[in-house]
């Protein structure tokens, strides 16, 4: 019992350099599970009726042409009703994770007013979304199809009733003395069924043009008419003979002109226009044509209607 | 086996220390191994990334359950056990054994041995990581989950290793020689 003190100062002396080991364990293991916490996103469920294209690894939520997220499942739903898309968001895109956040699949479409999502011709489809600013979520419904561009400074919109669509399509060109300087968004039937309604867009260097007292008529189509003196065949454009379109005309009144029409103003669209509608010629200055459809415009550029008092 | 190998006179001081310093990174790195996935799978429709126990499960939905306690006994039971057994065998011999020397030589013995079975879990990924590669179809990959699993099962073989048996012996022998003084 006399020896064991001093074996035991020597040994207690240092700590032994083996115990840097497990010390860079544990930095190199708190490392690798940081990363991977770090990295990993969101995951959230979207259900489409259909997925066609959408494939599991390879096709990304791309948002202002920049992928923020992968799709790791796609299966379809257990009452085989429709397709349900696993997506993976990048942690810079929590916005997508949010209650009112909407996605939709982009497939190339071909159109006569226009060619859309070419690029996803050849690279597969896309989902696109519009992120959202509600509570956070993680199931979706997708849409159908990919919802018209929704920029108030872009323009006005207007909403037009009809009794029958006829043969207008969203982007249908929407015409003024046959310059197109609108189009067409969306359309939708009236909640009691009794009309079809129709939203609109006119270009900002436009606006002025609608008026309190614009009338609206269907252009589209083609009008072709027989009689004794012999065959004509009318239309506004090639374009608008395939995907319709809308023309309107402003009345000059007899007192100048009427105040502009607000946005989201309601109009009549008639079915064909009255002879003197096409001798109507007011003039309305319009907004320069290169003033940018992007930019908010300046007081000086509002017209007298739309000036705070 | 390492009892039959020649030794310097007297078991290194530092013996245990050093098992005991392994022991503690093989504990520590085998919290990323189980958390983290350990390997990825790209099919058609699907990319799977499986953590060790997501593996296990999904093994047991497809019916394999004897391929899922295989694998359930080489990479969670396996290395578990044996960082207990080594535990056990570092905290008994902080004091001399007596008795217990015989059985706790048997353990030492019975963990050098399974040291190197754990490794199953690295070598089914590395193999399917290097043959399944068919593009479009089937794509198999690594995923960091892997490499610190292979970090914890060789820190439990370097700290079998660093163990010296005769420290078992020796404080048995101390004790002995207590006993008899």
């Amino acid at each position: 019992m006399t020896q064991p003190a001093s074996a035991k100062v020597t040994r207690a002396s240092r700590l032994p350099i083996v115990w840097l080991v497990p010390l860079v364990a544990l930095a190199i293991g708190g490392w690798l599970i940081f990363r991977e916490l770090h990295s990993r996103g969101t995951e959230i469920t979207i259900a489409f009726t259909t997925a066609s294209g959408v494939e599991a690894g390879k096709t990304n939520l791309v948002h202002q042409g920049v992928p923020v997220g992968e799709v790791t499942q796609v299966i379809v739903k257990k009452d085989l009703s429709g397709a349900e898309v696993t997506l993976r968001l990048n942690k810079e895109a929590e916005a997508f994770a949010r209650a009112d956040a909407e996605f939709w699949i982009v497939r190339p479409e071909v159109t006569f007013s226009g060619v859309r999502g070419l690029e996803t011709l050849i690279g597969g489809v896309q989902l696109n979304g519009r992120p959202g600013s509600g509570p956070p979520a993680k199931e979706f419904v997708g849409r159908e199809h990919p919802p018209v561009a929704e920029d108030p400074s872009q323009g006005r919109a207007f909403l037009l009733r009809a009794d029958k669509l006829g043969s207008l399509s969203a982007g249908a060109p929407v015409y003024y003395r046959e310059v197109k300087v609108g189009a067409v968004e969306t359309s939708r039937l009236a909640d009691d069924a009794t009309e079809a309604l129709i939203r609109i867009r006119v270009y900002t260097p436009y606006i002025d043009l609608v008026r309190a007292n614009t009338v609206f008529w269907n252009a589209g189509g083609a009008a072709f008419k027989v009689n004794l003196l012999g065959a004509q065949l009318k239309s506004t454009s090639l374009e608008a003979l395939f995907s319709g379109g809308i023309s309107f005309a402003t009345p000059e009144g007899k007192d100048g002109l009427a105040p502009v029409a607000p946005d989201g103003a309601s109009f009549a669209l008639h079915d064909e226009a009255e002879k003197d509608w096409l001798k109507w010629k007011p003039r309305i200055p319009i907004k320069p044509i290169d003033s940018e459809p992007g930019r908010q415009p300046r007081a000086s550029d509002l017209p007298a209607a739309l000036k705070p008092n | 086996m390492k009892i039959h190998r020649q030794f310097p006179a007297a078991p290194s001081p530092d013996s245990r220390g050093r098992a005991a310093a392994f022991a503690l990174s093989a504990a520590v790195m085998l919290i990323p191994a189980n958390l983290l996935p350990v390997l990825s799978m790209d099919l058609p429709g699907e990319l799977r990334t499986d953590t060790i126990f997501s593996g296990i499960v999904a093994l047991c939905d497809q019916g394999l359950w004897p391929l899922a306690l295989i694998v359930f006994t080489a990479s969670f039971l396996v290395p578990v056990l044996k960082l207990g057994g080594l535990g056990w065998l570092l905290f008994a011999t902080r004091r001399p054994v007596g008795e217990g020397a015989l059985g706790l030589t048997k353990l030492y013995v019975t963990l050098d041995f399974i040291g190197r079975w754990s490794m199953l879990d690295v070598f089914l990924v590395a193999f399917l990581s290097g043959t399944v590669r068919f593009g479009a179809l089937a794509t198999v990959r690594p995923q960091p989950g892997i490499v610190a699993f292979a970090a914890a099962v060789v820190f439990t073989m370097l700290a079998t290793d660093a163990f010296d048996p005769r420290a078992i012996w020796s404080s048995h022998s101390q004790s002995t020689e207590e006993i008899t003084a």
